[in-house]
């Protein structure tokens, strides 16, 4: 140990005659930094030169030594978890440091667009996660260990398949065809659409999450849905350590949907057909009709007739898709470094299986972070992150994938027929017998799961290196190179027959996709610190250039001899596609930031941004900010407020872009459209969309206010926010007369508003040996419509019945549609009030909302909005020697959620199974069920089918979010073994959730967050349908038990 | 080396970097799409823009199409349960859709997005700059084109905005529907443009393409529909004497998917089939009775085969059993009775998903309609008596007529038509022009009336531009 001290210090000491070789005029003095209040030594803090380029780091024993001017300096001292402070050294005597525990995160360093501020300056809106916080969550993605816990970031895992990247909504909506995606920076390389999955939480040092628009707008046009920036770690000079994580899980679908068992669907079943023979013809038909006077359509299977007993309570298809599974987390990781090599070396594993039938998430992340000090004036440094994922993810498609269908499938059929088939196509078996029923319904989720191999392989690098060079002292300049690459590839094979599982009994077929981009960037930033006085100037000119490039093809084969190779070589290739696309961004970009005295700050910058998305004649635009703040709590007169330790106020406006447009968004594009001459193909070309060289930025411009106060020394810190965001010339598709040819038209018109307010709350309720604290946050967020297209015409968009609308004076996409007020008890209920013509008893009451006598499609109104009327969270947290516990409740009110599968499970869709509350159908005047539920019909009314209330469902839910106890061993424990610290711990995901609704979870969403794809305009935005739930996977209870050792 | 010195060539290297590239750095062309601003300037190109023209075809002639719902609107096919939002098409049926059917909104889409591109052909014609010989050819086909489908707008809508050319949105509110005596004006104008300038079938530049008999036909067909029996009797006797067509003489060898381009068909939709990459042929897939598994992989139930119309056929006609199939076995050797159209079946297709590859093609026009119109147009039976004769059956006016059935001549022809062309699209524009639509389905137990056969204005279209109005009985 000595040796090596000697050593470091001969190194050290060497160095220094180098130094003072150059610089002649200097002294060497040194010192020791120890905590505060227990007077330990602390190693790894940083100790600067005010305005030279000299910096150290404290060893083992929290010593340093360092060279300064022989005049005496100013020397700067900051550590994580440490308030930094600075400390004369004028003297040839040692100087002691006593640091002071940071309890009001003002001296936390944040990670803001290129380059890290203390918190006490920043002056825009930015929430700050540290690895603490998250470190014993057992999520793929860090995003969805932050739900709940940052108010204004709408975290949704609307989907529970593992690998699910949740949909991330900052500040509202602000876009209504273009994505809503915010921009995801990792290690500094800005990432429009990235999947967080390829980068392992454990290496994740912090999140930093830029709000508002100022703090965004140095990210100009990709800045206006917000920015997620990740860092990842980097060991600390002195200090190596190797840390293991190994963790065991198991997932269970908590919650289920309550379907009809087999009787209760026979009855309907029978009720259906019978109420619709009759309906065809009331003279004539009855109920005690025979099958062979009824025309096919009105059939009904013999054994529902004289023997349903036999099918008993039927099958649970539930029961058969879903599976407690389990997960395996394992990751190894070595990080230290001297004063010159900084490094961190990880790698990790994650096993899970899904709780869906056959369905299996695989990680690999291997991360090497390294940074290199040259000499006095170059430093280098690398990041490399390479992540390989294996997975079968089905489920997440709702409507016809596994989850929908195993929903919809019949309860009478079994697991298995008497032949070891699936379903009762086998022509073999003796289900067989209900072939003649076209509506009787099985997709067997085996169908899909096991009928059907499955792959995704998937291969993301993401490297950067960059090269810091310290021009005179202040004065820095970085470069850098980064490339993101992924590599992914799809293979399937179907089984021919699916196993007569399936709605049909489909030959064979083998699909193969693969897709290939490559994303470089290189970035050229100059700085400049000085301060003179009281003034401190940091100051940022950059140049940017970045391309991306994606390639996708696909292949299919069909006529595959027999199931023995599942490859595509087996069959014949009967169609397949490429096809690639690029995009190309130039920014330069300034920012000066200023304060004075530490009280009074001031930020401006402003970015210029060139894309090849948008036409020649706007392919530029200026994206600028400013921002000031105020720490009040620094001032003299508040000396004698005793009971505000700290008091800041700020503000700020920026106007920050959104591109997520198609790539060739501005040009008009052919696309092929082939005829036939005789017996050859004649190849065809027409337009598929209208041009428009105007098309430029979406801007976003908002006004942010807030105020941060600490307490009674800081035990209780509150931060608020207010903003008013406005998005001018968004990017819309604007519907425009359809004898043009087109539907609508990409153009810039129109403007949203989003107003919100943030509140968050730390308490520390407690402080002595038995530590308790609350944190709470709450956010709102109204959203409504300003400006549409030419006459501000409504956008409204259909997908499988449901409706939403966008309309001005409104929040973005209403859902839209009649509102049924229960069902037609009798005849006379019928006459007496307006109703559709031909409306008979124990169909659904329309309401009259015009009150004009006729029910038409003007009696549509709006039914509900996804968007929340606020959300809140609250986590509890408690430490009594080393054992801490901490639970979060999460909660979102006032919003809705149109159940799409009502189309499916609500209302008579061919035979498909039911909600277990359809059974509570109207049957007779005598008997009208609940009130809610119309007749069961084959034949529905186009209102029953319609879009109505009767799909929207209450969307307001409280979630027990998350449960984590850990207890670190005591280190007496420790002694005899080779470990320096090791901690175990429990945590409990998704614990239990409290809602009405009727599916598996109120967050579910199918329709994922609008990206734009890589030409084509005219696709339908998928997150204008943000809160329906078209069959989604649920999301798991996940309960796992884990152990952090360090060595 | 000075700090400064490093500093300045930085900055330079910097400046030169962002300067140098930054046109062509952003300046991205489409990969795998083709730039429509460098497009239309060469025949080659054009050749590409008539084949998508002539692509319009299948969108317009789809079975889930407004002509082949005719059928279902009709006394000849209905719908039983199928896959999709079936209220709608139910109501297409039932004569009972509203403003808001979605059905019906996207038939009104597919016409004028066809239009436009038969129209953007047009447009960009005029101005290349092309020799004039080959401008009239190309703008002769398209013009036949644009006549049809107005034709079939005319009978579905009545009055509707006529586009002759490529609007941009602020014009299209401008245009505003026209009445019906005016789209006819400009169903004959196209369509006189296009028998001037089209070459006889036997002359066309490849199979598939628009004659001069076509266009006659066409505008045969709209004489009648206008009431105008002389000239359609002129452009009628035209195609007959123009010794390009004539009967096959067996009805069954006129259906298969190998059977195309024969010198009965005077306009013929082509397909390939075979192959999910090039175009096959939908009917056989959507006609077949949904999920019988047997026959097809899943089946569509589209214009499935009325009692009435299979008992519509005279005993010993020929055409029945080639017109319709009465049902199948499944895969338990139990016969499945359901009637369905038989005309496009291609047992044995390959498949890709559930969708059957077939290979036939669908003739849109066929010389027995022209034999039928003339005798419509000229009150002469000898043309009706050739299709009568091929059928095998007594000819009109003789001894083994049905007259007790069919007394007069436009009984006799109403019939004819109606087992002759069977489930070709035909039924429900003979009934409209006839004038004979209500009597007939309401006798059938349609409940329909006069103001119900034309389709709705989509609702859609009217709270885009208030200014359009809707049709009467909405």
């Amino acid at each position: 140990m000595c040796k090596k001290r000697l050593l470091q210090n001969i190194l050290l000491i060497s160095m220094l005659i180098t130094f003072l070789q150059l610089h002649a005029q200097t002294q060497v003095i040194s010192g020791k930094v120890l905590d505060d209040s227990t007077h330990q030594p602390l190693p790894g803090v940083t100790i600067k030169v005010e305005n030279e380029q000299s910096s150290t780091a404290t060893n083992e024993q929290g010593k340093f030594t360092i060279a300064v001017p022989s005049d005496g300096a100013t020397l700067q001292y900051s550590s994580v978890g440490y308030a930094s402070g600075e400390i004369n050294a004028t003297t040839n005597s040692p100087v002691i440091i006593y640091m002071k525990r940071t309890t009001a995160k003002l001296e936390d360093v944040v990670v803001v667009g290129y380059g890290t501020q203390n918190r006490r300056a920043v002056t825009g809106s930015i929430a700050t996660v540290k690895y603490d916080d998250f470190k014993d969550r057992t999520n793929s993605n860090i995003t969805q260990s932050l739900a709940g816990q940052l108010p204004g970031v709408s975290i949704t895992q609307a989907q529970g398949a593992p690998g699910s990247s949740p949909i991330i909504k900052i500040r509202g909506t602000s876009s209504i065809t273009a994505g809503t995606n915010p921009l995801y920076v990792v290690d500094g390389v800005p990432l429009e659409n990235f999947n967080l999955n390829y980068i392992n939480p454990q290496d994740i040092a912090s999140v930093d999450i830029l709000k508002d628009a100022s703090s965004a707008a140095i990210y100009g046009s990709r800045g206006a849905n917000g920015v997620v920036i990740v860092t990842t770690k980097l060991g600390k000079s002195g200090q190596s350590v190797v840390g293991a994580t190994i963790e065991y899980g198991t997932q269970e679908v908590a919650q289920r949907v309550n379907m009809m068992d087999a009787q209760q669907f026979i009855h309907y079943y029978v009720d259906a057909h019978n109420n619709a023979w009759v309906a065809l013809d009331p003279t004539t038909h009855s109920v005690a009709d025979p099958n062979d006077v009824r025309t096919s359509a009105y059939k009904i299977p013999e054994d529902f007739i004289n023997n349903p007993q036999q099918f008993g309570k039927g099958t649970n298809w539930q029961d058969v898709m879903f599976r407690t599974a389990p997960l395996k987390n394992a990751m190894v990781s070595v990080s230290g470094g001297s004063e010159k090599t900084q490094f961190l070396v990880s790698a990790g594993y994650l096993d899970q299986d899904a709780v869906l039938d056959a369905n299996y998430y695989k990680r690999l992340t291997v991360r090497t972070n390294l940074r290199h000090k040259i000499s006095d004036h170059f430093t280098a440094g690398t990041n490399l992150s390479l992540s390989g994922i294996f997975d079968r993810t089905n489920g997440t498609a709702g409507k016809s994938d596994v989850v929908s269908l195993g929903l919809q499938s019949d309860p009478v059929f079994p697991v298995y027929t008497e032949t070891g088939s699936l379903g009762f196509r086998d022509p073999t078996s003796t289900w067989y017998r209900f072939i003649p029923y076209s509506d009787l319904i099985e997709w067997h989720p085996y169908s899909l799961t096991r009928e059907i191999a499955q792959k995704n392989k998937s291969f993301n690098t993401l490297a950067t290196g960059y090269l810091e060079y310290n021009i005179v002292n202040g004065l820095k300049f970085k470069t850098s190179i980064s490339a993101n690459l992924n590599n992914s590839k799809y293979d399937s094979y179907a089984n021919a027959g699916l196993g007569y599982g399936y709605s049909s009994v489909p030959p064979a077929q083998g699909v193969t996709i693969t897709n290939y981009s490559l994303n470089w960037l290189s970035e050229n930033l100059l700085t400049y610190d000085k301060k003179f006085d009281l003034h401190t100037f940091n100051v940022l000119l950059g140049y940017t250039a970045q391309h991306e490039r994606t390639e996708y093809s696909s292949l299919t084969s069909n006529n595959f001899p027999n199931d023995l190779v599942p490859t595509l070589n087996a069959g014949t290739v009967s169609s397949g596609t490429s096809t690639a696309s690029e995009w190309a961004l130039l920014s330069y970009l300034a920012r000066i930031n200023y304060n004075y005295a530490n009280k009074y700050f001031l930020s401006a910058a402003i970015r210029r941004d060139g894309s090849s998305r948008f036409g020649l004649n706007h392919q530029f635009g200026y994206f600028p900010s400013a921002s000031a703040g105020w720490l009040v709590s620094s001032e003299k007169f508040m000396d004698d407020v005793h009971f505000i330790s700290n008091l800041k106020l700020r503000a700020s406006y920026g106007v920050a872009g959104n591109n997520q447009i198609p790539n060739y968004g501005p040009i008009s594009l052919l696309t092929a459209s082939n005829y036939v001459s005789g017996s050859n193909l004649s190849s065809g070309l027409t337009v598929a969309n209208i041009s428009n060289p105007d098309l430029r930025w979406e801007k976003t411009n908002q006004f942010d206010v807030g105020v941060e106060m600490g307490l009674f020394k800081n035990r209780i810190y509150v931060t608020a926010d207010y903003y008013n965001s406005i998005t001018n010339n968004l990017l819309l598709n604007v519907p425009v007369p359809d004898i043009t040819g087109f539907s609508t038209q990409l153009t810039n018109i129109g403007r949203v508003r989003n107003r919100g307010f943030e509140f968050s709350f730390t308490s520390k309720n407690l402080v002595n040996k038995f530590e308790w604290t609350t944190d709470f946050n709450l956010s709102l967020n109204r959203n409504k419509v300003l400006q549409l297209g030419p006459g501000n015409a409504p956008l409204l968009f259909t997908d499988y019945v449901v409706q939403v609308k966008t309309e001005v004076g409104q929040p973005v996409s209403n859902f839209y549609g009649y509102i049924f007020d229960g069902v037609y008890k009798n005849q006379a209920q019928i006459d007496a009030s307006p109703h559709v013509e031909g409306t008979t008893p124990g169909e659904p009451v329309v309401r009259d909302v015009n009150h004009d006598k006729v029910i038409d499609a003007n009696d549509q109104t709006t039914l509900g909005n996804a968007q929340a009327n606020f959300n809140a969270g609250i986590v509890n947290t408690f430490n009594y020697k080393g054992c801490e516990f901490s639970f979060m409740f999460q909660g979102s009110f006032g919003g809705e959620i149109t159940n799409q599968l009502t189309r499916y499970l609500g209302i008579w869709n061919g035979g498909r199974n039911a909600y277990a509350g359809v059974a509570n159908y109207w049957r007779s005047e005598s008997d009208p069920g609940d009130g809610i539920h119309f007749k069961p019909s084959i034949n529905p009314t186009a209102m029953e089918q319609g879009f109505s209330s009767y799909w929207v469902e209450d969307a307001t839910w409280v979630r027990l979010k998350n449960i984590r106890l850990s207890y670190a061993l005591p280190q007496q424990w420790l002694n005899k073994l080779p470990v320096k610290g090791i901690r175990v711990y429990v945590n409990a995901e998704n614990v239990y959730l409290w809602s009405k609704y009727t599916n598996y979870d109120p967050e579910n969403t199918t329709y994922p967050a609008t990206v734009p794809s890589s030409t084509s305009t005219n696709a339908l935005p998928t997150g204008a349908f943000y809160g329906v739930d078209y069959g989604s996977y649920p999301v798991p209870r996940v309960v796992t038990f884990g152990a952090k050792l360090n060595f | 080396m000075k700090a400064k010195n490093i500093v300045q060539i930085i900055i330079a290297a910097v400046c030169t970097l962002a300067f140098s590239c930054k046109k062509s750095f952003l300046d991205l062309s489409p990969i795998s799409n083709a730039n429509a601003n460098n497009f239309y300037k060469t025949k080659a190109d054009f050749e590409n823009a008539i084949h998508a023209a002539y692509a319009t075809l299948y969108v317009i002639y789809d079975p889930e199409e407004a002509v082949s719902y005719g059928e279902i609107r009709s006394d000849n096919a209905t719908l039983y349960a199928v896959a999709g939002t079936q209220a709608d098409k139910w109501a297409i049926r039932d004569h009972t859709e509203t403003p808001s059917n979605t059905m019906v909104y996207q038939y009104w889409r597919d016409y004028y997005k066809a239009l436009f591109n038969i129209n953007n052909v047009l447009e960009k014609i005029d101005v290349a700059g092309l020799d004039e010989a080959y401008t009239n050819s190309v703008k002769a086909e398209m013009l036949f084109l644009r006549g049809l489908y107005y034709y079939n707008m005319v009978q579905l809508w009545g009055e509707v905005p006529i586009v002759t050319k490529v609007v941009s949105a602020e014009e299209s509110y401008k245009i505003l529907r026209s009445p019906v005596a005016d789209v006819y004006a400009q169903i004959v104008s196209d369509l006189k443009f296009a028998v001037d300038h089209l070459p006889q079938a036997d002359a066309v530049p490849a199979p598939g393409r628009a004659s001069k008999g076509a266009a006659e036909t066409v505008l045969g067909k709209v004489y009648l529909s206008m009431g105008d029996k002389t000239n359609a009797a002129a452009v009628l006797m035209d195609v007959y004497n123009s010794q390009q067509y004539e009967l096959l003489p067996d009805y069954s060898s006129l259906w298969g998917p190998t059977v195309k381009n024969t010198k009965e068909s005077i306009f013929e939709i082509q397909f390939i089939g075979g192959s999910a990459s090039t175009p096959y042929s939908p009917y056989w897939t959507a006609f077949a009775p949904v999920t019988n598994g047997v026959i097809t992989a899943y089946g569509g139930g589209i214009n499935q085969v009325t009692d009435d119309l299979y008992n519509e056929y005279e005993t010993g006609d020929p055409r029945r059993d080639a017109s319709i199939d009465t049902g199948y076995t499944n895969a338990s050797g139990d016969f499945v009775a359901i009637k369905f159209p038989k005309k496009w079946e291609d047992r044995g297709a390959p498949t890709s998903g559930t969708q059957e590859l077939s290979r036939n093609n669908f003739m849109v026009l066929r010389y027995a309609d022209v034999l039928l119109l003339l005798t419509e147009a000229t009150g002469d039976p000898q043309y009706m008596n050739q299709v009568r004769a091929r059928a095998g059956l007594a000819l009109y006016g003789t001894a083994g007529y049905p007259s007790a059935t069919y007394p007069t001549l436009d009984a006799a022809l109403e019939h004819e038509r109606r087992v002759e062309l069977a489930l070709e699209f035909h039924r429900y524009f003979d009934l409209m022009r006839t004038g004979r639509a209500v009597a007939v389905l309401t006798a059938k137990g349609k409940l329909v009336t006069q103001d119900r056969l034309l389709f709705p204005i989509p609702q859609y279209v009217i709270t885009q531009n208030p200014a359009i109005t809707q049709n009467e009985g909405y």
